[in-house]
C-alpha cells in the first residue's frame, strides 16, 4: 500500500515551508475577556457614538420589495438605544465576570491536589469513565505578567502532564498556537522531569514521551523506552488546516504521476494518513482561557471531542481539569442517534 | 379567546408522576409555566402586535451596531422536544423546522448574509427507516414552502437563496431533482443565502474538497505545489462562506461539534452553547447571543483600529521630530575653532 509513501512526501512537503499565518483574529468575546478593561469597552462604546455612519454596512430592509433601508434619523435613534444597551449589557457582563471569578476562587480552593498524586487518582476513580485522550490548548501569556514567557508556558505545560499521569490518561496532547513547545521541546522535557518527580518523589519519576507528529521525532524521558506511562504530542497551527492542504498537494502529485487513482482518494485514507500526520483525534479538549477559542487546533481531529472550559477562567488549574474529568463521565456519547 | 390550556390540562387530566419525573427541576417548571402563560396572552390581538413591534424595534437596534456575517446552528433536541410534549417524534421535527424558519427571518431582518443549518447528518442514517423517512419528506415539502416564499415580495423571506449542501449521492433520485429545481428557482437571490446541510458531515466535507482539488489539478494540469488554503477553502460545498463562521449556535446542552462546521469554526469562530431544546430556542435567547456578539465585536474593532491608528500617525507633539534622527534634532552647535585657527568651512 503506498499509503506510507503519501505520508513521507506530506512530511517533506511540510518541511519546506514553516511560515505560520499570523493574522489571526480570534472571536471578539475571547480576545477582549483575555485582557478585560473596563475603560476600553467604555471608550468603545463611547466611540461608537461618535462614529459615522458606515456606508458598507446595510441596514437591513424590513421589506424587500419597498427596499426601505432605515431613515437618517431612524437610524440615529436606533444607535442611541444601542449605546444605552451596551452600557446594560456591559454592567451584566461585568456582574456575571465578577461572579464568576468568586465561583473560580472558591472552587480552587476545594480542588486542590498540592502535588499528591494519590488525591488526584481519588478524584478520578470516584467517576465511571475517563477520556482515552486528553487534549488541552495552552496559551502563552505576555512576559510581564505572572506565569508569563516561555517559561510560564512550559510550567502550565507540565502541570497539565502530570495531573494526566496521575488521573492514569494515557495520552495527552498540548497545543498551542505558535509552536513554543515545539521549538524547546528539550527544556520542556527537562521541566517535565522536574514536575514529575516533585509529584512522585526523585527516585521513580514515571517515563513519558514526547511526540512532534509534524516532524515524526520522539524524545523519550529516559534511555528505556518500554512501559510508558504517558504519551504527550505537542501540536500547534502549523498541523491544522495547513496540513489538510499540504496532504492535498501530496496526493495531487502522486496522482500525475499515476502513482495513486482518483478514486482511491476515500475519506478512510484521509483518516488514516492524518492520524499518521498530526495524531489520533482527542476525546475531551480542555480550554483554559475566558472563553471558548479553538485557535486553529486541527479541523479533522475536532470531530466528536467534548469541550471544557469555566467562563471567564484565565489560570491553568486543577479545579478546571478535574471538572472537566466530570463532565465527561457524565455525558453521552450517541453518534447519529 | 381561549382558556389557557395549562388550566385546561390541570382539569382533564391532572399532572401524571412520568412527566413530572423527567424535568425535576423547578426552575424549568416556571419557566414551562411562564411561556404557557405567553402563549394564552398571544391570544389576544393587541399584545401580538405589541410583541411584533417589540421584537422589531429590537431588531433594528443591533442592526444599527456590527452583525456577523454567516451565523451556524446545530438543531439538536427535536426529539427530546417531542418526547417531554408526548408528541410522535414527526411533530418535533416539524417544531423544528417551523423554528429554522421563524430564526431566518429575524436574521434576515438584522441584516446578516448567510445562515447554515445542519438538518441531517450522514451519520443519522443508522436511525430506524421510519424516521429517516419521515424526515425526508418533510424535509421536501418544506423546500417548497421555502421557494414559494422566496418569490413572494410581500414575504420577509422575498430575495433570498436557497442551497442545499452535502453528499448527494446518498439520496433519492427524486430527491435529488426536486433540489435542483428549488435551487434553481431561488438561485437570483442576493441578500440572503441560506444553507442547509442535508446528509453533511464536515470530515465528509473536508475530503470531497480535497477529491475536488486532486481532481482539478489532474484535468486542467496545474502544479500541484501552488495550492493555497484560500482555493482549497473555496472548494468546499458553502463556496465563498467556507472559510469561516462567525456563530456557531448549538442548542440541547451538549458541548461539541459533532462533525460539523469544523473547518469553518475552529480558527477564529465564536461558539455559543445553549441548553435549550432546538424548538424551544426562541427570539430572546438568539437576541443575546447576537449583542454578546455585538458588543465584544464593536470593543475588538476599537482596540484594534485605535492601535493600528497610533502606530500609523505618530502623535502631533512628536510628528514635528519624527521623520529626523535624534542627532539631527539638537540645537545647532556653536562655532567650532581649533587653536591653529583653523575653521570649518560652513
Amino acid at each position: 500500500m503506498n499509503s506510507e509513501k503519501i505520508v513521507e512526501n506530506a512530511r517533506l512537503l511540510a518541511g519546506e515551508d514553516v511560515n505560520v499565518s499570523t493574522n489571526r483574529i480570534p472571536p471578539p468575546e475571547a480576545s477582549f475577556m483575555k485582557h478585560p478593561s473596563k475603560l476600553k469597552a467604555l471608550q468603545a462604546v463611547a466611540h461608537l457614538t461618535a462614529a459615522e455612519r458606515d456606508q458598507n454596512i446595510k441596514t437591513p430592509k424590513n421589506n424587500a420589495f419597498w427596499n426601505q433601508e432605515m431613515g437618517k434619523i431612524q437610524y440615529f435613534i436606533c444607535k442611541t438605544l444601542l449605546v444605552g444597551m451596551y452600557l446594560v449589557f456591559g454592567l451584566f457582563r461585568y456582574l456575571q465576570y465578577e461572579y464568576n471569578r468568586m465561583k473560580l476562587r472558591i472552587w480552587n480552593v476545594i480542588y486542590n491536589p498540592s502535588n499528591t498524586p494519590q488525591l488526584i487518582r481519588q478524584d478520578v476513580t470516584k467517576l465511571n469513565k475517563i477520556p482515552r485522550r486528553l487534549a488541552a490548548i495552552l496559551e502563552m501569556k505576555s512576559v510581564g505578567s505572572v506565569g508569563g514567557g516561555v517559561k510560564g508556558l512550559m510550567n502550565d505545560g507540565s502541570e497539565v502532564a502530570c495531573w494526566t499521569v496521575s488521573a492514569g490518561i494515557k495520552h495527552l496532547i498540548l497545543y498551542d498556537f505558535d509552536g513554543i513547545l515545539k521549538k524547546n521541546v528539550l527544556e520542556f522535557k527537562q521541566e517535565i522531569k522536574t514536575k514529575l518527580s516533585r509529584y512522585f518523589g526523585p527516585s521513580n519519576v514515571p517515563k513519558f514521551a514526547l511526540r512532534i507528529p509534524h516532524k515524526n521525532k520522539v524524545y523519550f524521558s529516559n534511555d528505556d523506552t518500554h512501559k510508558i506511562s504517558l504519551e504527550i504530542s505537542l501540536l500547534s497551527n502549523r498541523d491544522g488546516r495547513q496540513t489538510i492542504v499540504d496532504l492535498t498537494k501530496t496526493m495531487a502529485e502522486l496522482t500525475k504521476s499515476e502513482e495513486l487513482q482518483l478514486q482511491d482518494i476515500t475519506m478512510k485514507l484521509m483518516d488514516k494518513e492524518l492520524t499518521q500526520l498530526v495524531g489520533p483525534e482527542p476525546d475531551l479538549l480542555l480550554y483554559f482561557g475566558p472563553s471558548l477559542d479553538l485557535q486553529g487546533f486541527p479541523p479533522w481531529h475536532l470531530r466528536l471531542t467534548e469541550f471544557h472550559w469555566e467562563q471567564d477562567n484565565d489560570q491553568v488549574t486543577y479545579s478546571i481539569f478535574i471538572r472537566g474529568l466530570h463532565k465527561y463521565s457524565s455525558c453521552k456519547i450517541n453518534v447519529g442517534k | 379567546m381561549q382558556v389557557p390550556r395549562f388550566v385546561r390540562s390541570f382539569f382533564v387530566t391532572p399532572p401524571s408522576p412520568v412527566a413530572a419525573n423527567i424535568d425535576s427541576k423547578s426552575s424549568t417548571r416556571i419557566y414551562e409555566q411562564l411561556d404557557k402563560i405567553i402563549l394564552w396572552l398571544k391570544t389576544f390581538q393587541l399584545f401580538f402586535k405589541l410583541q411584533q413591534q417589540l421584537q422589531n424595534l429590537l431588531i433594528n437596534i443591533v442592526a444599527a451596531g456590527p452583525v456577523p456575517e454567516h451565523v451556524s446552528f446545530i438543531m439538536d433536541g427535536n426529539r427530546r422536544f417531542a418526547k417531554k410534549m408526548k408528541m410522535p417524534l414527526k411533530r418535533g421535527h416539524e417544531a423544528g423546522g417551523v423554528t429554522l424558519l421563524s430564526l431566518c427571518y429575524i436574521l434576515k431582518k438584522m441584516g446578516i448574509r448567510c445562515v447554515s443549518a445542519y438538518a441531517f447528518s450522514i451519520e443519522n442514517f443508522n436511525r430506524p427507516p421510519e424516521e429517516v423517512n419521515a424526515l425526508t419528506d418533510m424535509f421536501a415539502v418544506k423546500l417548497d414552502e421555502f421557494a414559494s416564499r422566496a418569490k413572494d415580495y410581500r414575504d420577509p423571506l422575498y430575495q433570498s437563496r436557497l442551497k442545499i449542501v452535502g453528499d448527494h449521492s446518498l439520496i433519492s433520485p427524486e430527491m435529488k431533482e426536486k433540489i435542483k429545481k428549488v435551487e434553481k428557482i431561488t438561485n437570483d437571490g442576493n441578500e440572503f443565502t441560506l444553507f442547509i446541510c442535508f446528509p453533511y458531515t464536515s470530515r465528509n466535507d473536508i475530503w470531497h474538497a480535497t477529491r475536488l482539488s486532486v481532481e482539478e489539478c489532474a484535468e486542467r494540469n496545474l502544479e500541484p505545489r501552488s495550492l493555497t488554503t484560500e482555493e482549497f477553502s473555496n472548494k468546499m460545498y458553502l463556496h465563498e462562506y467556507s472559510n469561516k463562521c462567525d456563530l456557531l449556535i448549538r442548542t440541547s446542552g451538549h458541548l461539541r461539534l459533532s462533525d460539523y462546521m469544523l473547518w469553518q469554526i475552529h480558527e477564529n469562530g465564536g461558539i455559543n452553547f445553549s441548553p435549550t431544546l432546538w424548538p424551544d430556542f426562541g427570539f430572546f435567547q438568539l437576541y443575546l447571543m447576537i449583542l454578546n456578539w455585538s458588543f465584544f465585536t464593536t470593543i475588538q474593532r476599537y482596540i484594534f483600529h485605535g492601535s493600528k491608528k497610533s502606530e500609523s500617525q505618530p502623535k502631533f507633539w512628536d510628528r514635528k521630530n519624527s521623520s529626523k534622527s535624534l542627532l539631527e534634532n539638537l540645537p545647532p552647535i556653536p562655532l567650532a575653532v581649533s587653536i591653529t585657527g583653523e575653521r570649518d568651512t560652513t
